[in-house]
């Protein structure tokens, strides 16, 4: 800490300061110095980018430019701000994607959505948003999005205009002449989802892969701007219906900082079993998909089966299936009224898991098919992971022990016993494995949490009908927070400034996992064969409503 | 043979009729026993236990419009499907079917039996892989590559493998191997007979070799762009050739009809529908094997190993027989 | 002729096979509609993965901009006859999107729905409900709503 902070010094900053056990936050005076910092950061074992996010102030004519930098081996992280001009003409800074690669897809993101050219970014170009913005930037606060809603039709006709553009620079680039053609790999495609892969083959060989996304682009950071603190929530559980809890868990937890709150144990316990059976969801759900990739639907609908009884504890408990709005900032949304008969539901989930647990073990985990196609495929090695910020299972399948869970406890998390769960071969095969025993291990951190709180109860330190939330202010502080949680498929970054007196959000940043993931493909899939693509793709564990927002 | 014989063979047994009904016995089943192994129900209400489903389907697809994409050959595209399933149907006439159907020899009793079987069954991956090249789809025309580089390694075994029964009762006669069939002649058979299922596995394009028509990678292989009529004459012809096939198995390695006590028809049907549910067995155990896996895995086992039967064939049949 | 057309009729709905489309969260709904416990199978439906062989396209909830050509181009490559299922608010109103200028508000004003099924997202019993609905439409031998009219003759796709 003290070497980064040394580091951060040398430079000329308005101020360093801690922030929280594992952060350093400091803002840098001139932003020409940014990539001067990046590389001395570098040196001292930053390697990873986790987002870029800009906040937009027209009062004040200035864009303040947020680095969250990760050193994930040492779990020391920097948050660094820089001020750049607002005027679109002189809204630039200098790219960091030639030192840290994975800050790639975030600073198109940024350009795309605020406007912020990145000088020297390798190829800047509009990403994610669709075509009818290309040039506006809406995420600025003085777009008129009222004014774009009018033309509809227009508007869907231009996106459209671009893939028949698309088309005939194919044609005339690719031609007929050899075995060289473009696949598009999704939307429409079986095994995709929303998504589009343009795969450049070479008969069965690809040789080049470039991922368009978008497709299920909802502006949701923007769609927090316009709801209230509680309205949010809504907003911020549908990142991704699979595990849907821990996002709220992390959108609260950066609500409740602002504020300056403190839950209460009972909800922190609550926080911790919930966000458990929403990873544990997730990953049954993650699993079965591996090997439909490769064309096997049984193993997916035995996963779907113990899933619905993961399902019903969460109905039971919030009244709906998978968006179930059950945390909030101050707690957990509703009482526990009776905890008795909730804990024997999350039993009878976790008994019918252990019951299907030694076949899923026997016929498809030790299937040897499924080995001779997955094992020593697609390797990440320990560098992979920390240049390109590979995240969650992901990284964890190489070996490499990041867990947010561990590493920057919240929630009851840091009182429950549990360790990093790795394994060593960094294939896709073992991102497979890793899936299985994250649920194992989740499943174990849903019942020590289960034991903890039957033994607050009986002491009298809990009550579940009315420790479940705490009074938050309606009206907020000027503030800033930042709030990680471990999502099921890798850290989720939440930035979230308010201003004085505010009743929504100013600016809500959602990092999601699968932004460096998807990147991750381009480099992932070229050199494979056709086959491979669905379960590389697969072991990737993406989900495309994290990828888009 | 006279003109109604002749008739009733084509029309109803062992021709369209009888085909039409395996066609929806075998669906059916396929759909029952795979959501009986996914924990599910399959198709339950329509019908009772659901077995009017295959009906509404194939009636459903029979109205539904039939498109020819703009871009496709139309003649090469809507002829493939009128000429597949009738070449997939030719072998029925070598096969026998029942101690009742022409004194239970097959239709056509010839001395080149096994030759016509495998021959006939060997043509269909070359029409399918025509469907694939009059669709002018980039995801049809790799299904019908696929197709090809599967039927150019796998019928090398298959061929090999149908030679064995022929080379130890030497006669190429189906009628006269199947009743040459005892106890101890199977059990010499039985590598032959396992190879040849191998192989049928992926002539039929069933798991782990459904390569050419793989869902997650290729859409749909060649039946990507065919819609109503005549996706459902493909798909009578893919039903169709899995009934060959397996009555070939049976009938080369099996006993054909013979069985315990008396020879009917059922012992057949019974043997076709064990090799039936090992199919979907695998179908719903194991995942698709790659491209290139399933080369190397041809070439460089079965094959060998088809020799290598052949070898132990003659073996058995100098020394165990002594013939 | 009437019986021989409401033969066909009853086929057709008894046998509805759905496109393999995904613009949005509903779709996981409809993955649990078809595992182990709601098994939609029991009544007949089956996913195709290619449009050419399917009777029904899903508004699997919100439809963005982006995917809409995809839709509208998905849709134009069914065969005759074919509906439109609607699931979930997004697809009526863009439900929570609806302030989101990504999403499109008016998807049943562009892509008419046969049915509608509510919820957000809704259950899967709603959704093999919704498909019931459906049938007893293509019974009847209704023409379906999005062959009557709707925005998406005027788009390019």
């Amino acid at each position: 800490m003290e070497r980064i902070k040394e580091v951060l010094n040398n430079f000329d900053m308005e101020y360093v300061e801690d922030y929280k056990p594992t952060w350093v936050k400091a803002k840098l005076k001139n932003k020409d110095d940014i990539t001067k910092v990046v590389k001395a950061l570098k040196e001292v074992g930053i390697r990873s980018c986790s987002t870029v996010s800009p906040t937009d102030f027209p009062e004040e004519n200035r864009m303040e430019i947020n680095y969250f930098l990760e050193d994930i081996v040492n779990k020391k992280n920097v948050w660094l701000k820089v001020d750049i001009d607002r005027d679109l003409d002189k809204c630039e800074i200098d790219s960091i994607t030639p030192i840290l690669e994975s800050a790639d897809y975030h600073e198109l993101e940024s350009y795309s959505t605020f406007g912020v050219k990145f000088k020297g970014h390798p190829n800047l170009r509009y990403f994610l948003i669709s075509r009818d913005y290309y040039g506006k930037f809406p995420f600025r606060k003085d777009f008129d999005w009222e004014e774009h809603e009018k033309h509809l039709i227009e508007n869907v006709n231009a996106i459209a205009e671009e893939f028949f553009e698309e088309y005939e620079e194919n044609e005339k680039t690719v031609g007929h002449e050899d075995s060289r053609t473009v696949l598009h790999w999704g939307p429409t495609h079986p095994a995709s989802g929303p998504i589009r892969l343009k795969v450049y083959t070479n008969g069965e060989n690809i040789e080049k892969v470039e991922p368009d996304i978008g497709y299920v682009w909802r502006a949701l950071e923007k769609l927090s701007e316009r709801k209230d603190f509680i309205g949010t929530i809504v907003a911020v559980e549908r990142v991704c219906f699979m595990d849907n809890t821990n996002p709220m868990i992390c959108y609260a937890q950066a609500v409740e900082e602002i504020a300056g709150k403190e839950i209460t144990p009972f909800a922190k316990y609550m926080r911790v079993i919930l966000g458990e059976l929403g990873r544990t969801v997730s990953h049954l759900i993650s699993m079965g998909g591996f090997f439909g990739t490769m064309g096997l639907q049984t193993f997916l609908m035995w996963c779907l089966d113990v899933r619905e009884y993961f399902l019903d504890a969460l109905e039971d408990y919030s009244g709906a299936r998978i968006a179930t709005a059950c945390i909030e900032p101050g707690g957990v949304r509703y009482p526990l009224n009776d905890y008795k008969a909730w804990f024997e539901e999350i039993n009878k989930a976790i008994e019918k898991w252990e019951k299907t647990k030694p076949d899923i073990e026997d016929i498809f985990l030790k299937n040897p098919l499924m080995t001779t196609r997955a094992k020593n495929k697609g390797i990440f090695s320990h560098e992979d992971v920390i240049d390109n910020y590979l995240q969650g299972p992901i990284a964890r399948a190489s070996g490499v022990k990041t867990d947010v869970r561990i590493d920057e406890p919240y929630a009851a998390y840091g009182e429950l016993k549990m360790d990093y769960v790795t394994c060593e071969n960094g294939d896709a095969r073992d991102r497979l494995e890793i899936i299985y025993k994250e649920i194992n291990q989740s499943i174990d951190l849903i019942k020590q949490a289960m034991v903890k709180i039957e033994e607050g109860i009986e002491k009298g330190e809990m009550d579940p009908k009315k420790d479940h939330l705490v009074k938050m202010p309606r009206r907020m502080p000027a503030g800033e927070a930042v709030s990680r949680v471990e999502w099921a498929r890798g850290e989720m970054l939440m930035h979230l400034v308010t201003t004085e007196k505010s009743t929504n959000p100013y600016r809500l940043k959602i990092k999601a996992p699968s932004v460096n993931h998807t990147r991750m493909l381009e480099k992932l899939i070229p050199g494979h064969s056709l086959s491979d693509i669905p379960l590389l793709y697969g072991s990737m564990h993406i989900c495309q409503g994290d990828l888009d927002r | 043979m006279s003109v109604w014989e002749m008739l009733f063979y084509i029309l109803v047994f062992p021709g369209l009729l009888f085909l039409l009904a395996w066609t929806f016995f075998v669906f059916y089943f396929a759909r029952k026993t795979l959501a009986y192994i996914h924990k599910r129900v399959g198709p339950h209400y329509n019908g009772p236990a659901g077995t009017l489903q295959t009906v509404w389907d194939v009636f459903k697809l029979l109205t539904k419009e039939s498109i020819t994409p703009k871009s496709a050959d139309p003649y090469l595209f809507n002829i493939i499907p009128i000429i597949t399933p009738l070449v997939a149907a030719l072998p029925v006439i070598l096969i026998p079917w029942s101690p009742a159907i022409n004194g239970g020899r097959p239709i056509l009793d010839t001395d080149y039996g096994v030759l016509g079987l495998v021959v006939l069954i060997g043509v269909e991956p070359f029409l399918l892989f025509l469907t694939g090249f009059g669709s002018h789809n980039k995801y049809s025309f790799l299904g019908g590559m696929r197709i090809l580089a599967q039927m150019i390694s796998m019928e090398a075994p298959f061929f090999l493998a149908a030679l064995s029964p022929a080379l130890l009762f030497g006669t190429m006669n189906l009628y006269e191997i199947m009743y040459s069939n005892n106890w101890l002649t199977t059990l010499i058979l039985l590598p032959g007979a396992i190879i040849f299922i191998i192989t049928m596995l992926g002539i039929l394009e069933q798991p782990p070799f459904n390569i050419p028509d793989a869902e997650q990678e290729i859409v749909y292989g060649f039946y990507t762009e065919y819609a109503g009529t005549n996706y459902t004459l493909l798909k009578f012809a893919e039903f169709t050739e899995i009934l060959v096939v397996s009555a070939a198995a049976v009938t080369l390695f099996f006993g054909g009809y013979r069985g315990l006590f008396f020879d009917s028809f059922w012992w057949l049907f019974l043997k076709i529908a064990i090799l039936a549910l090992i199919m979907v067995a695998i179908r719903a155990s194991n995942p698709r094997l790659r491209l290139d896996q399933m080369l190397k895995f041809t070439w460089s086992w079965l094959t060998p190993l088809a020799i290598l039967n052949l070898v132990w064939v003659i073996f058995a049949k100098l020394y165990i027989l002594g013939v | 002729m009437l019986k021989v057309l409401d033969f066909f009729n009853y086929a057709r709905s008894k046998s509805p096979w759905i496109v393999h489309f995904c613009s949005g969260c509903c779709s996981l709904e409809m993955l649990a509609a078809m595992g182990p416990r709601y098994d939609w199978e029991r009544y007949g439906y089956m996913m195709t993965p290619t449009p050419r062989q399917a009777d029904i396209i899903f508004i699997t909830g919100l439809v963005s901009k982006k995917i809409l050509p995809a839709l509208l181009r998905t849709y134009e490559q069914m065969p005759e006859p074919r509906y439109v299922v609607a699931i979930g608010a997004c697809a009526y109103d863009g439900g929570p999107y609806n302030e989101s200028p990504s999403v499109i508000k008016n998807m049943t004003e562009i892509l008419p729905a046969d049915v509608f099924v509510a919820g957000c997202p809704p259950k899967p019993e709603a959704i093999v409900a919704g498909l019931e609905e459906l049938k007893e439409k293509i019974k009847r031998g209704e023409p379906s709503a999005s062959s009557q009219g709707g925005l998406w003759k005027q788009m390019k796709f």
